[in-house]
């Protein structure tokens, strides 16, 4: 196998990825399970910065993906409710 | 063959070990079956990282899997505590 076709193949793996979490982190009801499933988009995204020779990046992504933006969101709901209202 | 290319057969191999992992997160019934997704696919993430770092001999690959480790054990410990306790942070 040479270079060219594994970098395909793992961007084909990388694109599923990120389109299946990010539809999931929209359409899930419980909302710490949309949570979950940001935090899978961002660890996708901080993979493909990382196959597109951007390490920088992809630490900056990774420390405010998974540490931040979830901790956030958790204290977020924390002072809310945990299921979406339908008006 | 060549030691690079078996490698890259163990990257694939990951990488469709995470695709049945967010299988499991996309469609698991209950929030617990989705957290322990999320660590099993972090996990496996950090080392395919890690193996890329070898293929591409770029050594500041390494440190984004370092990284990534230690912030997902925290995301998944406040994730947890939230289950438990329904509560977030220190106190």
């Amino acid at each position: 196998m040479n270079f060219e076709n594994f970098f395909w193949i793992l961007q084909i793996f990388i694109a599923i990825g990120l389109i299946g979490s990010s539809i999931a982190a929209i359409r899930f009801k419980n909302l710490i399970a949309a949570v979950i499933a940001m935090a899978v988009f961002s660890l996708a995204l901080s993979v493909e910065f990382y196959v597109l020779q951007a390490p920088d990046v992809a630490i900056a992504e990774a420390g405010v993906g998974a540490g931040l933006t979830t901790a956030m969101y958790l204290l977020a709901i924390r002072n809310t409710t945990d299921e979406e209202v339908v008006e | 063959m060549t030691p690079e290319s078996l490698f890259m057969g163990a990257m694939i191999l990951l990488f469709l070990s995470a695709t049945l992992t967010m299988i499991r997160m996309l469609l698991g019934p209950t929030i617990p079956d989705r957290v322990v997704a999320l660590d099993a696919l972090t996990t496996t993430t950090a080392g395919a990282m890690v193996l890329y770092g070898v293929i591409t001999e770029q050594a500041v690959i390494i440190d984004v899997a370092l990284v990534y480790a230690v912030l997902s054990y925290i995301a998944t410990l406040y994730i947890a505590r939230y289950l438990v306790k329904r509560r977030v942070g220190l106190a």
